[in-house]
């Protein structure tokens, strides 16, 4: 299983809920599987989008889905005591760790060696962790945590690396990306 | 009032209703008014940029967000602003208490005092010195036209608006 096949699984599951994913393949690769106008592809700012899902958590009442990346939550670790501290119900952060910098070139993280994140985001007082290594546990174990509502909630999904061929870029711009997200949400 | 007051009182009329926080000793009355009021959303966050990632979703969602920090704290957050507030027009306040301007006793903080300015023009956040109580007025402007442009809005309120008087 690859990351792509592990979105896969993910966006099964996914009903109504907004998604807010990570920079580069990742979002270029949410965009193939299921576009949507609850979806927020984050185009820069990498580490953010799981404070950016903090923060629509904590202002209104949908669940909020963030897609991260072992690199990329290594670089905002911070905002895992964040999300221990606020402790928003409707919040669940799926960090899909391939073990690599995946967009630059697949270099190893800090997760091919030492770094255990859903270690870390227990220490950070998050109480729901899951860690998952087969794509046939993907779709429940989202459905599951979807219909709890008992937030904050973390799930490990550890993969292969590598991305299928021919995905590209995705053709929509900033303010285009964040009007109809926006429109969807209704605030 | 205290000039915590005036500037909070200001800041609700604008009504600014989701803050995050990374501590300075000069706001330290202006994070106590957060945490004690029940009609906003309040959080402290780990570092500044880590901040403006959860203001943008505060923002998509319909609140009106400011980052208290000090000025320091702008360092951290250079790629957030052009990546993400610029690139996806996200108007956030900065409301930046300026360690290293005029009175400053800590001799290390002068090298980023006086580098705040000129970053903030650098990634075109609308910079705003707010010098005593008595120039309030511009930060109830300056607010009106981030969120009416929607570009970010950074205000410096060096140590002489925390040390005036009534």
């Amino acid at each position: 299983m690859r990351r792509f096949e592990a979105t896969k699984r993910v966006m099964e599951a996914i009903t109504d809920e907004l998604v807010v994913c990570n920079i580069g393949h990742p979002a270029q690769e949410l965009f193939v599987i299921r576009d949507r106008p609850e979806n927020f592809y984050m185009l820069g700012s990498m580490g953010l989008a799981s404070s950016i899902g903090l923060g629509l958590a904590m202002s209104q009442d949908k669940k909020v889905v963030v897609l991260e990346g072992d690199g990329a939550v290594a670089m905002n670790m911070g905002t895992l005591a964040t999300i221990g501290l606020v402790r928003p119900a409707n919040y669940l952060l799926i960090i899909i760790d391939n073990e690599r910098y995946g967009s630059t070139g697949f270099q190893p993280s800090f997760t091919a060696s030492n770094l255990r994140l859903d270690a870390v985001a227990e220490a950070c007082g998050v109480e729901r962790v899951t860690l998952i290594d087969t794509e046939a546990r993907i779709t429940p174990a989202v459905e599951r945590a979807l219909g709890a509502n008992e937030g904050p909630q973390v799930m490990v999904i550890k993969t292969e690396t590598g991305m299928p061929d021919g995905i590209g870029v995705i053709p929509m711009d900033g303010l285009g990306i964040r009007d109809r997200f926006m429109r969807a949400i209704g605030a | 009032m205290t000039p915590t007051e005036q500037l909070y009182e200001r800041l609700r009329a604008q009504k600014i209703d989701f803050f995050v926080s990374v501590p300075c000793k000069l706001l330290a009355e202006l994070i106590e008014r957060l945490e004690e009021d029940p009609d906003i959303t309040y959080t402290p966050v780990t570092r500044e940029e880590e901040g403006l990632g959860i203001l943008a979703g505060a923002y998509m969602a319909g609140k009106r967000p400011a980052l208290v920090m000090q000025n320091s704290g702008f360092g951290n957050t250079i790629n957030a602003v052009c990546s993400l507030l610029s690139y996806f027009k996200i108007p956030v306040v900065f409301l930046t208490s300026h360690r290293g301007s005029e009175g400053e006793p800590v001799e290390a903080q002068r090298v980023m005092g006086d580098a705040v300015k000129p970053l903030m023009a650098a990634v075109a956040v609308d910079c705003i010195e707010v010098a005593s109580t008595a120039e309030l007025d511009r930060v109830e402007e300056g607010i009106a036209r981030a969120f009416e442009t929607q570009n970010p809005v950074g205000f410096l309120f060096p140590f002489s608006f925390w040390e005036g008087g009534e």
